[in-house]
Formats: structure tokens, C-alpha cells, sequence
């Protein structure tokens, strides 16, 4: 065991992609430990990508970005706009209402702070807002595109941990928009003190007509999971393809160029993330081999903890994992680690699945591994650590949110439980 | 060298391109199909999955080639240049080498296992196995190359 997690950190500190680290660190454990079963590793392999579940994996990533090409951002901007521009601070609130807008349609946390990025931080900047308030709010409120269904992390979560995808994402929504509200009062309070601007807006019958069908793109997606009318896949299929038809029609901003390039762009993005799970299968069957799970929850329960005091400590060690290990893998790997014990002490997988997508949201957002950090220092031209100063007030929304979690289940469970049953 | 290694990374970016938009295709097809017509294409599920399978093989192996993958480099990124460029040469011939041995090892698997049939199309598995060590070869032998050619001047794995 010591050698397969000792490996492990040497290959992934040296830089070695956290997939074939995973690999790698499995094959020393094989050679060193159990080198008489090393022929299941191209089978556990296999394993991790036959998998009709994850095929909404791409689809969901086509259907963002689709999206993105598709000239939504400047419509969702303009729609929140309509509705809370007025209020001092109005770009900001503008902002994060367009992440949770955003994500609910793109499922990922990146496009959004690439896509709202792009556009309100050199705006906020022209009306007078410090840049790095502008790029921070753009960081934190892109924890949303993770935690508002559809959410990508939440797919993953799903095929590992076993549990459904429209129960998931139906847990989802109440933190998703308690976060929201949360950054929404925080920019309020913040905008009233130090004055930042209002902005002049009015309601336009035509603009909110016209957002329509951007707005019910997400009702549509996790309806017609939740309704039971479609798989996840089939979900995400059918979200592309509506995508695709505002792309071309409605908005006409998409082109066949832009389409092809966005194709090849989900596809080789998917595989990446693929290539980490089909590797993760190998490294979590030796797991289980070595019976870690079942240690883990033998240890959590030697503690005898409160299930609120025990989701406190997962919370924390999500969090700290978080900003050494990118979402995917640490979904990967932390899963099938705590959900025997959280299973044990009569917590919802339900519930463990939105806590760890709403950690691992933080930990994009922090360094040294955060990729919406990166992204919004690129979009930004402001250095990694100015951002994190300025979105930790922000962030502070989610921990917040975690720990409202912790001590009442009922925020993720109610949802799902009045809407698919228990 | 490098212009036929681009070459054959354009191919199988149409390729992979071109498997994806099938998955895409058949995915919504059999919701059209199953709730307008009340049927279904025989085996399509199964096609969808053989196509996965191989959308995610070759696109690793382009990812790795190209030195894509996700990777956690605050370490590296403290280190001097040349020192990293050296990391970067261990890391590319590591990968080989575990794409090497994935690919050692599935011969053997495909060789016990491969002659199964599917259930609903009645193809041998190894039609989708083979994916492993074909992708796996490719990516090995990409790195291999990267592993020996002179390395640019930034590290190009993302973090």
C-alpha cells in the first residue's frame, strides 16, 4: 500500500500526467507487491472506458461549448442586466448571475470563467471596479458551472459512486443557488461600501423573450434525466443537438469551421479526462485489493463520530485535496475511499457527491492546481495569486454553503427525494 | 520527421472527429427512434461504445504526444529550466514505458479473451480491444519520439 500512494506522489511530483502516474504507480506496486496478477492491467483498463454512462462525458463537454461558439454569453449578460443592473454594483451582481445562468448550461466551471471572463472583466474594469475584484468574482461565481445541474464533475461522480445522475443533479440545485445568493449579498455589501456604480437598465419584453430558449436549456437537459425520459447520455445528446439548432438558427453565430473545431476540442478534452478514469479503474481495483476502503471506514467508525463532525472532516480533507488534485482525478480517487464509510454512517451518497463536487469547486480555484485560476489569469493578464486574494472573500460562499450541508442533509435531499422518490 | 508526425496527428484528429460525431449521431437517433417509432437499430449501443472506446484510445495518444494530458506541475515550475527540460525527457519516456507495458500485456489478454462475441452486433471483442494496444502503441511511441527530440522551450503540460 505504502508503495503504491509513495509512487504515486514521485510520479505525479515529478510531472508525470496524473493518468499514466496512476499507471505507473500501479505497475511498481505489481512488480514490487503482486507480480503474479499484473495481467489485469490492460483489463481494468478496458474496464474504465467501456462505459455507455460516461459517453455523456463528451457530449456534455460538445454541448458547452456549442454553446460558448453559439453567442449565449453576451445574451445571458444582457438578461441579467434587466434585473439587478440597478443595484449598486450592478456588474458584479451581473456576474455572478450570469455564472449561475452559465452554469447551468455549460456544466463546466472553466468555459464559464473563460466565457464571462472575457467579456465583464474588462468591462467591470472600464466602469470602475478594481481588476482584480472584477477577475476574483469571475473565479469564485464559476464554482457554480460545477454545482448547478447539468455539471460534468457530477456525471463522473455518478458512474463511480453508482447513484443516479437526475438525483444528483437535482441535489445540486439548492447549494448551487445558495452559493449564488450568497456571492450575490457579498457583492452587494462590498459594492455598497466602497461605492462601486449602478448601472442603467430597463425591462425589455423582446430581450426576455429572446433569452427563452437559451433559459430552458437546462429545465430541458435535467428534465428529461429526472422525468426518466432520457439517460444522462441521451440527455446530453439531445442537449447538443438543441444546442447546435440555436447555434446555427437562432443566435447564428455558430459556423460548420467553428463546429468542426469545437468537435475535435470536446473530444480530445474528453479523452484526457477518460484516459485518467480508465487509468484510476487500475489504481482503484488495487485499492480495494488492499481493502483501503474498508480501512478508512473502520477508522471513521473507530471514531465514532457524529455523521455531521464526520462530513466536517471529509469537508475538510475535499478542501485540502483540492488544491493539490485536479477535480476529475480527485473525484476519482476520493470516492471510492470515503463513500463506504459515509455509506456506513447512514449519510446519502447523494449528499457525499454534492459536498465533494462543491469542495473540489473551491479547489479550482485555488493554487498551485486550479484551472479556473489559470484560465482567469489568462483571460485577466493578472497574476494567479491577486486573483486567489481577491476571490477568497467569495470563495468563502462555498465553505459556507459545505458546511450548511454538513449540518442539514435536507438542502441537497430535498429535491430529489420530493421529485424521484427516496 | 516532423511534418509527417503532423500529418498523422491531422488524420487522427478527422478520425476521432469524425467517430465522435457518429456517437453524437446514434445517440440521438435511438431516442428519436425509441419514443417517435417505437424501435430500435440492433446493436447500435454497442457500436456507440466500440466508437467510444477508440475516440478515447487515439485521443489519448494524441493528448500524450503532445505532451497534453493533465499533469501537476507546481513542482516542476519551481525548478530551473534546464532541470525541467530533463524532467520533461524522464516524464515522456515513463509514459512510453507504461504505454509499452499496457501494450505487452494486452496482446495476451486479447489473445485468451478477444475471441467472445457481443452480444447484439455478434463481433469478436477483440474488434474493441484492439484499441488498447493500438492507442497505447501510438501514444507510446509518440512519446518515445518527444522523449528523444530536442524539447521546446516551455513545458507543455497543463496543470
Amino acid at each position: 500500500m505504502t508503495i503504491l500512494l509513495l509512487s504515486l506522489v514521485v510520479f505525479l511530483v515529478i510531472g508525470v500526467p496524473v493518468a499514466y502516474s496512476l499507471g505507473l504507480s500501479t505497475f511498481t506496486y505489481f512488480v514490487l507487491v503482486q507480480p503474479d496478477i499484473m495481467h489485469v492491467l490492460p483489463q481494468r483498463l478496458f474496464s474504465g472506458m467501456e462505459s455507455y454512462a460516461l459517453i455523456a462525458l463528451p457530449l456534455f463537454i460538445l454541448m458547452g461549448q456549442v454553446m460558448n461558439k453559439g453567442g449565449i454569453t453576451a445574451r445571458l449578460i444582457q438578461f441579467c442586466l434587466m434585473f439587478v443592473g440597478r443595484f449598486r454594483g450592478g456588474l458584479g451582481l451581473v456576474n455572478v448571475g450570469s455564472s449561475m445562468l452559465f452554469g447551468g448550461i455549460s456544466g463546466s466551471s472553466t468555459s464559464d470563467t473563460a466565457s464571462i471572463g472575457s467579456v465583464l472583466i474588462p468591462e467591470m474594469e472600464k466602469r470602475g471596479y478594481p481588476k482584480p475584484f472584477a477577475a476574483g468574482l469571475t473565479v469564485a461565481s464559476s464554482t457554480m458551472g460545477m454545482i448547478i445541474p447539468p455539471s460534468i464533475p457530477m456525471i463522473l461522480f455518478a458512474v463511480t459512486a453508482q447513484v443516479s445522475v437526475g438525483k444528483l443533479f437535482l441535489g445540486g440545485i439548492i447549494p448551487g443557488i445558495l452559493v449564488g445568493v450568497l456571492q450575490l449579498m457579498l457583492t452587494l455589501w462590498l459594492a455598497h461600501q466602497r461605492g462601486y456604480p449602478k448601472e442603467s437598465s430597463s425591462f425589455s419584453l423582446a430581450l426576455l423573450v429572446r433569452s427563452l430558449y437559451i433559459l430552458v436549456m437546462p429545465l430541458f437537459v435535467v428534465g428529461t434525466v429526472v422525468l426518466g425520459i432520457a439517460t444522462a447520455t441521451e440527455s446530453a445528446g439531445l442537449g447538443v443537438l438543441y444546442t447546435i439548432l440555436v447555434g446555427f438558427f437562432l443566435t447564428k453565430h455558430l459556423t460548420w469551421r467553428e463546429f468542426y473545431k469545437v468537435v475535435r476540442t470536446s473530444i480530445l478534452t474528453s479523452a484526457k479526462i477518460m484516459m485518467i478514469i480508465a487509468f484510476s479503474q487500475v489504481f482503484i481495483w488495487v485499492l480495494a485489493l488492499e481493502r483501503v476502503p474498508e480501512t478508512v471506514a473502520a477508522l471513521v467508525e473507530g471514531k465514532d463520530l457524529a455523521p455531521f463532525a464526520m462530513l466536517l472532516v471529509i469537508i475538510s480533507i475535499i478542501l485540502l485535496a483540492g488544491t493539490f488534485i485536479d477535480v476529475s482525478p480527485a473525484i476519482l480517487l476520493l470516492t471510492p475511499v470515503f463513500l463506504p464509510a459515509i455509506i456506513n454512517a447512514g449519510i446519502s451518497p447523494i449528499v457525499f457527491g454534492v459536498i465533494l463536487v462543491t469542495g473540489l469547486a473551491v479547489g479550482a480555484c485555488t493554487p498551485p492546481v486550479g484551472n479556473c485560476l489559470n484560465v482567469c489569469a489568462i483571460v485577466s493578464g493578472l497574476k494567479i495569486g491577486t486573483i486567489f486574494r481577491a476571490a477568497l472573500p467569495f470563495l468563502l460562499a462555498n465553505v459556507v454553503t459545505l458546511a450548511l450541508i454538513a449540518l442539514f442533509p435536507q438542502l441537497v435531499l430535498w429535491l430529489p427525494n420530493l421529485l424521484m422518490g427516496k | 520527421m516532423k511534418s509527417v508526425e503532423q500529418i498523422l496527428a491531422g488524420i487522427l484528429e478527422g478520425v476521432i472527429a469524425c467517430a465522435f460525431l457518429a456517437i453524437f449521431i446514434l445517440v440521438v437517433i435511438q431516442v428519436f427512434l425509441r419514443y417517435v417509432l417505437n424501435s430500435a437499430i440492433p446493436g447500435a449501443n454497442e457500436v456507440v461504445i466500440i466508437l467510444f472506446v477508440y475516440t478515447t484510445a487515439l485521443g489519448g495518444a494524441l493528448a500524450a504526444g503532445r505532451g497534453e494530458h493533465i499533469a501537476l506541475t507546481f513542482a516542476t515550475d519551481l525548478l530551473p529550466e534546464a532541470i525541467r527540460k530533463v524532467m520533461a525527457r524522464i516524464s515522456f519516456l515513463l509514459v512510453a514505458w507504461i504505454n509499452g507495458v499496457m501494450v505487452w500485456f494486452s496482446l495476451h489478454w486479447i489473445g485468451v479473451t478477444g475471441d467472445y462475441l457481443m452480444p447484439s452486433t455478434g463481433l469478436t471483442r477483440s474488434v474493441t480491444q484492439i484499441s488498447i494496444p493500438f492507442g497505447c502503441g501510438l501514444a507510446g511511441i509518440y512519446c518515445l519520439l518527444k522523449a528523444v527530440a530536442p524539447l521546446d522551450p516551455q513545458p507543455d503540460a497543463q496543470s
